[in-house]
């Protein structure tokens, strides 16, 4: 009998399933970071907002990546409904809180798609996943570098001002 | 391993997947798709198709069916679109038919593994 499964897919179903939540949860982050933009514009926070204006893109793409991955390895990609997303926010530090918590989020979750696939033994997906676990480091980072911003500048005064300001400036460049 | 004659007189082998007293699976490698066997008749699924049908099957709620006193009947429709069978099943035959799709996953899974140590293994 011929392995028609395998011929049609790299991936296998359980695999396929957690990728396609990560698409969901690419997707989600892309429009909370589209709020947090939101947000902090209405609020004259425009470094801020332009900070999660480009973040917002980058969850897109890394939604798109995940997207095509399944879609290239035969399965069958999802486009995911996304609903609920936060629009106010009850102070600017917040907003930063939010952003490190859905960060830390997608990272734990993708560890979890990496765990799957170490034990199915599909090291084709890990060395796909290997360049997103890479990406969390600059993203945990940069979301935690903006709340750090909040500590050492403090929000009295001028402060909120000045970490909006900075804020534009996080970058993570690390060789490591 | 059975041997059916199809009404083209076409000679086609079909492998035996998994069957229980309700029906069964049958693969053909000529046509690259398998053969459901159940609730009187006989249908042909594509990969795609058998995906879209093993999802249909496995999200019905059967707990919550046998759970509830409403008095319409328990018919469930399996559609499945872009395919050219609809099941209209019986909660019993639903759960003939989950048994089966979980049967032949396992043996199909099974096989992938068979492969992969006989013809696919690096020395």
């Amino acid at each position: 009998m011929k392995d028609l499964m395998r011929v049609r897919s790299l991936i296998s179903n359980e695999v396929e399933a957690l990728l396609n939540q990560q698409v969901k949860k690419e997707a989600l982050s892309s429009s909370i970071y589209l709020a947090m933009a939101s947000w902090c514009n209405r609020n004259g926070f425009d470094y801020s907002s332009e900070y999660f204006f480009k973040q917002a893109e980058e969850e897109r793409h890394h939604q798109l990546k995940f997207y095509k991955y399944i879609l290239d390895m035969g399965g069958n990609a999802i486009s995911p409904e996304v609903t609920g997303i936060k629009q106010e926010y009850n102070s600017f530090r917040e907003v930063f809180e939010d952003a490190l918590d859905q960060e830390i989020s997608v990272t734990q979750s993708i560890k979890k798609i990496y765990a799957l696939c170490l034990q199915e033994q599909d090291y084709v997906t890990n060395e796909f996943l290997n360049w997103f676990l890479k990406e969390q480091r600059e993203e945990e980072y940069k979301a935690r570098r903006a709340l750090e911003l909040f500590e050492v500048i403090g929000e009295e005064g001028t402060g909120q001002w000045e970490i909006d300001k900075h804020v534009g400036k996080i970058k993570y460049d690390s060789e490591a | 391993m059975i041997t059916t004659t199809l009404a083209d007189t076409k000679q086609t082998t079909w492998a035996e997947v998994f069957s229980t007293t309700q029906g069964a699976i049958f693969q053909s490698d000529e046509d690259r798709c398998w053969y459901v066997n159940f609730a009187g008749k006989l249908a042909k699924f594509d990969y795609r198709c058998l995906l879209k049908l093993k999802k249909a099957v496995y999200n019905v709620n059967i707990e919550e069916k046998l759970l509830s006193s409403a008095k319409d009947p328990d018919l469930e429709i399996i559609f499945i679109c872009a395919c050219d069978h609809t099941y209209i099943l019986s909660i019993l035959q639903i759960i003939a038919l989950k048994e089966i799709l979980e049967g032949t996953f396992v043996m199909l899974q099974l096989n992938s593994i068979i492969h992969d140590k006989l013809y696919r293994a690096a020395f």
